[in-house]
């Protein structure tokens, strides 16, 4: 009986999933590759959420799952965290970073000039509907300026550090295998700064917008200023086990230092990276790690509340989860739900039985 | 000179059992960590699996550790073999590691639940691994991880004890329906677990392993066996499971054990058994089949 009932459901599995990617259509290296060239953003949005650089396993998880983006960082997520760890790479330096894109709205200019690189930023944002029509939107061709832009730039902080205004923390030369990884080991708190870190470059975007915008609209005390702003991209340097140290390719990154005016004698720095290009992320990231030190217990910019709770894989699986028969737990709630009910009926009858006759 | 492929080793697209072995080394340690101090929970790495969080990850990543070749794997949601999670989960774990599928509890080595602990008395050979949403038993009342942490470490748990008294006090019984907060060896408190009232006595001195598993919390614990586990209650206000005790199954006219409450169209219920595969085999019984049913927890609705 129950055998019959298992199949069923496991047929039922079967039809639903196949519903879903009737819809979807045929997938196929060429739309995978349709995906990879004509959204960058969304793929670099989703390889900074699932921690893997992959710019074509990204668009086959896009592909495979339609567009939807938890799906497709589980997708990635799954996959990733099945990989072998195979080396650790050399920190990234601010000044060998290969930077497209670099300002800072803390001063009119900076050493190493304010560069615009690819942005919307000052487009005016049409929707440009007689593309419906059959008119094509070929991209013009960029003028090649006279004089190009340095590819590597110092890092503002430096500047403002040398002046006294930010504070220079040592550096600490911690060995490579003992840097702390969030994708091996459990979120403590407090949590320590790498991990800190790393959780905010793996974050859902929408949930680090929705509560980095909260603090900047004055939940928090701290109004971000963007010190400095980048989209580099950055090679990922590796020693061979004979000690020459090679780059293994170069990846997309994105950050953001937030600065607080709140101080009174020096600048306070927040600070958010992720692999991928995604402004919106770091901005409100770097805004909540500048505000974190004053967070007041249990208000959502403390750090264990918005790292626990822009979580993309964490989040999106325990609302999915609600879907999930919950027949027990409810039948054992009616329990003694009923019974509640039965013993506030007595008490009533009882408490008239005793009321004394007028 | 060494070749470069001295210094690899064979590709292999997907690891024995799907996790691969840095996270089944980590698990195993943490397991026997939560086995020698039973009820503390232990962190974990909680890597991603081809699931989504909240489906039963931390109870699927325990099972992948544990099962080998040689076992033979039974899965239940809500008491249901048939459950389309549990069938699903069923079918990952058999394909991953060969592992035989059962829905017969006597003849699993290693059972993976949602919410319900089964009606058939487990051995000293079987473990029970417990899927759990919300491993933390002092959240209604410490939001904070780290602050609850620190309480363990206390064993304060005034506040549980204070909600108990307060549900006590405005309804005139204790409302706490699952994760009934259990005092673990004496020292612990731990949640078992969303399975209901009626399950919790069972987990008390059992012969069996427990492990409880929280993917999304990255938490697991552990009841190991012959440990005590004892509901909060107060002295003078008895532990009470659900009042099934006095109700029929409507397929398989057993009495005394936990039901799901079907909803009729007259307006009344009829009552089937929770526990799907316990349920098949009396069925099975009836209809001339020969089949080893095993001893109960629950005998006549008592608890034994």
């Amino acid at each position: 009986m129950s055998y019959v009932a298992a199949r069923g459901g496991e047929q039922a599995i079967e039809q639903s999933e196949r519903l879903y990617r009737e819809r979807l259509g045929t997938i196929d290296a060429t739309r995978v590759d349709a995906i990879a060239r004509s959204l960058p953003w969304l793929v670099d949005r989703i390889m900074g959420e699932a921690s893997l650089y992959a710019p074509r396993l990204a668009a086959l998880a896009l592909a495979q799952s339609g567009g939807d983006l938890y799906e497709a960082v589980l997708l990635l997520r799954a996959w990733r965290t099945t990989q072998p760890r195979l080396a650790v790479a050399e920190p990234l330096r601010q000044d060998k970073l290969f930077t497209h894109r670099r300002i800072s709205a803390a001063f009119k200019d900076i050493p190493g000039g304010q560069i615009l690189g690819p942005t919307l930023d000052y487009s005016h944002r049409i929707l440009r509907t007689d593309i419906l029509d059959g008119a094509g939107l070929e991209p013009e061709p960029v003028e090649m300026s006279p004089e190009p832009a340095p590819p590597h730039q110092p890092s503002l902080a430096s500047w403002q550090k040398a002046q006294g205004l930010v504070v220079d923390f040592e550096r600490q030369d911690v060995p490579k295998q003992d840097i702390p990884d969030l994708t091996r080991e459990p979120l403590l708190f407090p949590a320590g700064r790498a991990h800190r870190l790393q959780s905010l470059a793996r974050a859902d975007t929408g949930g680090l917008m929705a509560l980095g915008y909260a603090v900047m609209r004055g939940y928090g005390p701290s109004h971000p200023t963007v010190n400095e702003l980048r989209l580099v991209e950055a090679d990922v340097e590796i020693s061979h086990p004979r000690g020459t140290v090679f780059s293994a390719g170069r990846v997309r990154v994105s950050q953001a230092e937030v600065a607080s005016k709140a101080g009174a004698e020096t600048i306070d720095l927040g600070f958010c990276a992720t692999l991928g290009w995604n402004e919106v992320k770091i901005i409100a990231g770097g805004t909540l790690d500048l505000n974190e030190p004053h967070a007041t217990k249990g208000s959502p910019f403390e750090e264990e509340f918005f790292l626990s709770h822009t979580e993309p894989v964490e989040g999106a699986g325990f609302c999915q989860h609600f879907k999930l028969p919950h027949y027990v737990t409810f039948q054992s709630t009616l329990d003694a739900m009923r019974d509640a009910r039965r013993k506030q009926a007595e008490m009533a009858s009882q408490a008239a039985a005793e009321e004394p006759a007028e | 000179m060494k070749k470069l492929s001295q210094l690899t080793l064979p590709s292999q697209l997907m690891s024995y059992g799907f996790l691969d072995p840095s996270a089944k080394r980590e698990l195993r340690r943490k397991l026997l960590k939560a086995i020698a101090i039973p009820g503390c929970q232990i962190p974990y790495a909680s890597r991603e699996v081809p699931m989504a969080r909240g489906w039963g990850t931390g109870g699927l990543q325990v099972t992948l550790t544990l099962l080998n070749s040689s076992s033979v794997v039974k899965v239940i949601d809500q008491g249901a073999d048939d459950g389309v999670n549990a069938a699903s989960i069923r079918r990952f774990l058999a394909k991953v590691s060969g592992a035989r599928e059962t829905t017969d509890t006597c003849k699993a080595t290693i059972i993976q639940s949602r919410h319900r602990v089964p009606e058939e008395i487990m051995r000293e050979d079987q473990i029970l691994v417990l899927q759990v949403p919300e491993p933390e038993p002092l959240r209604p009342v410490e939001h904070h991880i780290s602050a609850a942490r620190q309480m363990h470490a206390d064993a304060n748990y005034a506040r549980l004890w204070l909600i108990l008294y307060e549900q006590m006090v405005r309804t005139g019984r204790i409302m706490q329906a699952t994760e009934y907060p259990s005092l673990v060896n004496g020292r612990y408190v731990m949640s078992p677990s969303p399975i209901p009232r009626w399950d919790v006595p069972k987990l008390h001195m059992a012969r069996h392993l427990t492990l409880l598993s929280a993917g999304r919390e990255k938490r697991l614990y552990a009841v190991p066996p012959f440990t005590r586990v004892e509901p909060l209650a107060f002295s003078d206000v008895p532990y009470r499971v659900e009042d099934h005790a006095h109700l029929t199954c409507s397929r398989s006219g057993l009495k005394g054990f936990f039901m799901n409450e079907i909803p009729k169209d007259d307006g009344g219920s009829h009552f089937e058994l929770s526990d799907s595969g316990f349920c098949e085999k009396t069925l099975r019984r009836a209809a001339g089949e020969d089949v080893s049913i095993g001893a109960t927890w629950y005998r006549n609705g008592v608890m034994s």
